[in-house]
């Protein structure tokens, strides 16, 4: 009989804790998943930054290009004005196929990938392409986590209780997936 | 022990059964037809599955540091039990030298606690030091920005922060990485790497590095190499005091006779093997740590190609790297001064031949 009872005594103090480890699991996960979304948008700021510089310096060689630039430079403006991160999310996919149809028509133009300062100007922009890409890939597979641990058996359980919800996979518009290959070498 | 069994693994030098179709260590294939055997196929190409080499890795290296740590207790309580009978302090109820030796204890428990500690001091301090060995440079974002550039790519996509970065102004090709927490890492990498890789191939190899920081191996690496290094001192110790005390005890007799040449026996097989067992199995997980590095690397690149032309470039071109020693080989790369190919030494190599790893990668540019 006394066995039954430490028995009990352990499900009673271990369940608990068990409930605790998991929360704690999942409070680190969202954490996790809220930061990687503020990473992306650090390096949206970046680009965001970076493209009336380029757009400058650019301007004089591609002259018959007026109407791309300014659909850059529009995308951007619309990008930097965005208030919800659905909206974001979708502005900054058109600014993407802009930029990656700029990028395509520079290679038309040899004088301008003989300029340093251009040439500066596109390692930094392709770096920043790259920092947003690699941070939302980031924050997507923070997001996983966190759906796996809002989902999977036991920590579900914790999750309802406790009003965890799914988080949202950045998802690439369709003109983005569409971006043009660019050699920058 | 069956490091040294009739079937060792080609990848990782695990003793497998005479019939094993695959590697119980490391999943490699053992027989020529792996390619048709569709469940050992899938086997094979699941142990690509980074995740879980992450999980298993981190355990068998914990279990690594732990065995590590009882040789040197086994060495300790060898070392104070022949000490004891050399010196004829026998306790009292015992006539032979069979007994629960209290100064084996008292050996044993000290090298314990000094090798749990050497290693966890070793994990607060030695990156500096590595770093000033290899001859490295810092350098700043106006003077390497794609160097910097790629570097702050791949710690975004493993989302950590920045590592520093550092140059080795050498015509080698190598790369590495040192730094004992996530948080405070440093990536070197030569210059003969930066003039030679495109951007592409850069990523591929500072994702590597970045597998190293992230999967913790430096700590580790760091800590083994230190138990090595303990167990070995303290066995070369162990062999010169008994030639120093054996010719005493024989004059002295006592009550041991025979049985204290035995004792000594021990101790000095176990003291002889100790160091060569510790070092197989620290370049055992060296070699699994490789591996799991360049998965990593494909993780944050999600884009195989560009570490396998690396590889290949750091294959053709087989210039040493003076700024290496046997302390520091394991955190590059390729490593500094040994043959790349596949019969260099297996068992007592930091890293697996070039040719697997690039194998291994092919196999995830597949899927």
């Amino acid at each position: 009989m006394e066995v039954f009872g430490w028995i009990i005594v352990a499900l009673i103090i271990g369940i608990p804790l068990f409930g605790i480890v998991l929360y704690n699991r999942l409070v680190g996960l969202r954490n996790q998943v809220k930061n990687a979304w503020r990473q992306i948008d650090v390096q949206l700021k970046r680009r965001h930054d970076l493209i009336p510089n380029l757009v400058e310096v650019v301007k004089d060689y591609m002259s018959y290009e007026q109407e791309t630039l300014e659909k850059v430079i529009q995308a951007r403006n619309r990008a930097v004005s965005a208030n919800s991160p659905e909206e974001a999310i979708a502005a900054e996919g058109i600014l993407g196929g802009a930029l990656g149809k700029l990028f395509a028509l520079m290679e038309n133009y040899p004088d301008l990938k003989a300029n340093e300062n251009v040439s500066r100007l596109m390692e930094e922009l392709s770096a920043t392409e790259n920092r947003i890409a690699f941070s939302r890939q980031f924050y997507n597979d923070s997001a996983m986590a966190l759906n796996n641990g809002v989902e999977v058996f036991p920590s579900n359980i914790i999750a309802g209780l406790f009003g965890f919800r799914m988080a949202t996979y950045f998802e690439v518009a369709e003109a983005e997936t569409a971006t043009p290959q660019v050699d920058l070498r | 022990m069956p490091l040294s069994a009739e079937h060792p693994c080609p990848e990782c030098g695990t003793a497998n059964r005479p019939h094993a179709a695959a590697c119980r260590q490391c999943g490699a294939p053992l027989v020529e037809n792996w390619q048709d055997r569709p469940r050992l196929r899938k086997k094979v190409l699941l142990r690509t599955d980074f995740m879980a080499a992450s999980r298993a890795n981190q355990r068998a290296t914990r279990r690594l540091v732990f065995i590590m740590l009882l040789i040197l207790a086994v060495l300790g309580y060898l070392l104070g039990w022949s000490m004891q009978v050399l010196s004829g302090q026998f306790p009292a109820e015992s006539d032979s030298v069979w007994f629960l030796s209290d100064w084996g204890l008292l050996a044993a428990l000290g090298l314990f606690v000094i090798g749990a500690l050497w290693a966890w001091l070793s994990f607060r301090r030695g990156d500096r030091i590595i770093l000033r060995m290899a001859g490295a440079n810092r350098v700043t974002a106006t003077e390497e920005p794609q160097l910097h550039n790629v570097v702050e790519e791949m710690a975004i996509a493993a989302g950590i922060s920045k590592p520093q970065v550092y140059v080795i102004e050498t015509d080698a090709l190598n790369a590495f990485a040192t730094g004992m927490t996530p948080a405070r890492a440093s990536i070197g990498v030569t210059r003969g790497l930066l003039d030679t890789l495109n951007r592409e191939e850069l990523q591929g190899v500072i994702g590597h590095e970045m597998g190293h920081i992230v999967n913790w191996d430096i700590r580790y690496a760091t800590a083994v190499g230190v138990l090595v290094g303990l167990i070995a001192l303290v066995s070369d110790g162990a062999l010169r005091s008994l030639r120093f005390s054996g010719g005493r005890s024989r004059s002295s007799g006592g009550r041991g006779g025979g049985g204290a040449a035995l004792v000594v026996l021990f101790l000095l097989l176990f003291a002889a093997l100790a160091p060569v067992f510790a070092k197989l199995v620290q370049m055992a997980v060296s070699r699994q740590r490789e591996f799991l590095a360049d998965a990593t690397s494909v993780r944050l690149t999600r884009h195989p190609e560009g570490l396998i032309s690396a590889l290949e470039k750091l294959a053709v071109s087989a210039k040493p790297f003076e700024g290496a020693n046997s302390a520091t080989q394991h955190m590059f790369i390729v490593n500094p001064f040994r043959n790349f190919s596949e019969k260099a030494a297996r068992l007592f190599a930091t890293h697996p031949p070039l040719e697997r790893r690039m194998e291994r990668l092919r196999n995830l540019g597949d899927d």
